[in-house]
């Protein structure tokens, strides 16, 4: 009886040593296939409390995170923006590779919580600018920290495109950030966008990249998008692009038909 | 053990290991065990139609981590429990010597007990997720159609409409989401055959129940313990030999947790998956091996 005791034991123990390189190959290509997470941050136990933590440790970690979330959503209501702002970030530390969390944190900054600072009663007028900047620029940064989290994710990316575009006003950031996101497939419209932004600018350069890419624009899609049209006319003026390379006139199937060099345009419309 | 198998007159029996198996989950399921089945389902019906306030996308991963939050709490909780009332119960009731005065050699016994708990998981988690998958089509069509009816109202462009339906339809029902519950399969499997083999020297059902709940809490934490005992420098030997004979002696549990990937809308790589299916069946094994090695001679 205790010989075959000593004998479980021995196994235990053997197979103890045998699985541990086995299980630090199995997570380190679980991990790489993005199927585990990272282990979890053990600063998260203050904000969590015992009972989050051990859940969370306890292989219920998504669980946990999705309490944060209608806490978050709670405080949303409540307009608690500085409750809103620590309740998603808890919720996304604790899935950072769930990016609809890092958006949704980003939105209710830069946008919800920006435009109610600066149309709330309860704020010093004087104040309402400085918040209402702050904001956008919370926004920001979570969406930056995201992307640390996940490198090149598109829905981040075209996040902070639209931020920088329309909350910060800052086209040189967002058409930089918009062609970035045009690079991956099935996203070249976004190089239509990085053009408007770039025509928004007082830099030569950028108006000759968003002809550029509004000229690609015009001989790759199938529709001829009006604001397209009207962003290669606009740039035609402001660059004194030869007359030979003019486009058509929005619209213009009769009438004058500029002509147009082979390089940019079919020979027929 | 092949002494053993001699002196009973045979040889290996599958469809003894089956037998004893589905009488275990008989054995289960006139423990009202089906009871707690029948909540959690309810729950996870309940959780289609909770947060209608929050977007489309993240109404549907509220579903999926309600639902997979009890698929985890049901596979767990009976892994443990019923594991542990196992043997007990046949040692109180006598079936136990009623069954290996017969010709059972113990390996099969202990196999039947272990086959029979998975069976009963496996069925209860079959059921849920057919349920959850019917709960969460339906959720899908209903929010895809009211969100692009939404959008369509502001005008919104084809572009705009393409990506709001790929992202609804990303948190819909596919391969990922089997193999979020195939995951939780494999981690109560793991904590079964655990159970077992702790039952096997356990002197209470209390024991087994506590020491399997504390093995699997230190299992979720396994991956900091092997890391600090392979990468740290010790001061003192004590804490050497601590985390290595905890990183020896505990499952890495965290290994079977895709289910955040998958609630996520992630694709789940299939070689991926494929290691973590090795990694549970040798888990099952190698703690199968040793509960037998310890059942085989235990006194009854």
């Amino acid at each position: 009886m205790r010989s075959r005791r000593v004998q479980a034991l021995v196994v235990l123990l053997l197979f103890g040593v045998v699985k541990l390189p086995i299980e630090q190959v199995v997570s380190a290509k679980m991990k790489e296939a993005r199927m585990l997470q990272g282990s979890l941050d053990l600063g998260l136990w203050e904000n969590l409390g015992q009972m989050g933590f051990a859940a969370s440790l306890g292989g219920l970690r998504a669980l946990v995170a999705g309490v944060t979330y209608m806490q978050a959503y709670v405080a949303f209501e409540d307009i608690e923006w500085a409750k809103v702002d620590s309740l998603f970030q808890l919720t996304s530390r604790l899935q950072p590779n769930d990016v609809s969390y890092w958006d949704e944190a980003a939105w209710h900054m830069a946008y919800n919580a920006a435009s109610n600072y600066l149309h709330s009663d309860r704020v010093e007028p004087i104040m309402r600018g400085k918040l209402y900047h702050s904001h956008i620029e919370r926004g920001i940064r979570i969406l930056e920290d995201g992307l640390r989290y996940n490198p090149d994710n598109v829905r981040l990316l075209s996040r902070l495109g639209d931020i920088y575009s329309k909350r910060k006003l800052d086209p040189v950031k967002a058409g930089e950030t918009y062609e970035k996101v045009s690079t991956f497939e099935g996203l070249e419209r976004y190089g239509r966008f990085a053009a408007y932004e770039y025509l928004k600018t007082t830099d030569r350069e950028l108006w000759k990249r968003s002809y550029e890419l509004l000229m690609a624009s015009y001989k790759r899609d199938g529709k001829k998008f009006p604001s397209v049209i009207d962003g290669i006319k606009e740039l035609e003026k402001r660059l004194g692009i030869p007359f030979m390379q003019w486009i058509p006139e929005k619209g213009s199937g009769r009438g004058v038909v500029a002509p147009v060099q082979p390089m940019d345009l079919p020979a027929t419309r | 053990m092949e002494t053993e198998l001699k002196k009973i007159g045979g040889g290996f029996s599958v469809s003894r290991v089956w037998t004893m198996a589905a009488a275990t989950v008989t054995q289960l399921v006139r423990m009202r065990i089906l009871v707690f089945l029948v909540v959690l389902s309810a729950i996870v019906v309940a959780a289609g139609f909770m947060f209608p306030v929050f977007s489309a996308e993240q109404q549907l991963k509220m579903l999926k981590y309600v639902s997979f939050g009890a698929l985890q709490f049901f596979s767990l909780v009976l892994a443990i429990v019923a594991t542990a009332l196992l043997l007990p119960k046949d040692i109180e009731d006598r079936t136990l010597y009623t069954i290996l005065s017969k010709p059972v050699p113990r390996v099969e016994y202990l196999l039947g007990k272990f086959f029979g708990v998975m069976l009963l998981i496996g069925g209860g988690l079959l059921l849920m997720d057919v349920l959850l998958c019917a709960v969460l089509h339906l959720r899908q069509s209903l929010v895809l159609a009211q969100e692009l009816a939404f959008l369509k109202q502001g005008h919104a462009t084809a572009e705009e409409l393409a990506v709001e339906a790929a992202r609804i339809e990303a948190q819909g029902v596919g391969w990922s989401l089997q193999i979020g519950v195939l995951a939780v399969f494999l981690k109560a499997g793991v904590v079964t055959a655990l159970a077992l083999m702790i039952s096997c020297f356990a002197s209470s059902t209390l024991f087994t129940v506590i020491t399997t709940f504390c093995v699997c809490i230190i299992g979720q934490g396994q991956e900091l313990i092997r890391e600090f005992f392979f990468h740290r420098t010790f001061d003192a030997a004590g804490e050497k030999i601590a985390s290595g004979l905890f990183a020896v002696l505990v499952p890495d549990l965290r290994l079977f947790d895709v289910i955040d990937q998958v609630v996520a809308g992630d694709e789940v790589a299939g070689g991926a998956a494929l290691f973590m299916t090795g990694a549970g069946l040798l888990y099952m094994a190698g703690y199968l091996v040793v509960a037998h090695l310890l059942f085989v001679e235990k006194e009854l």
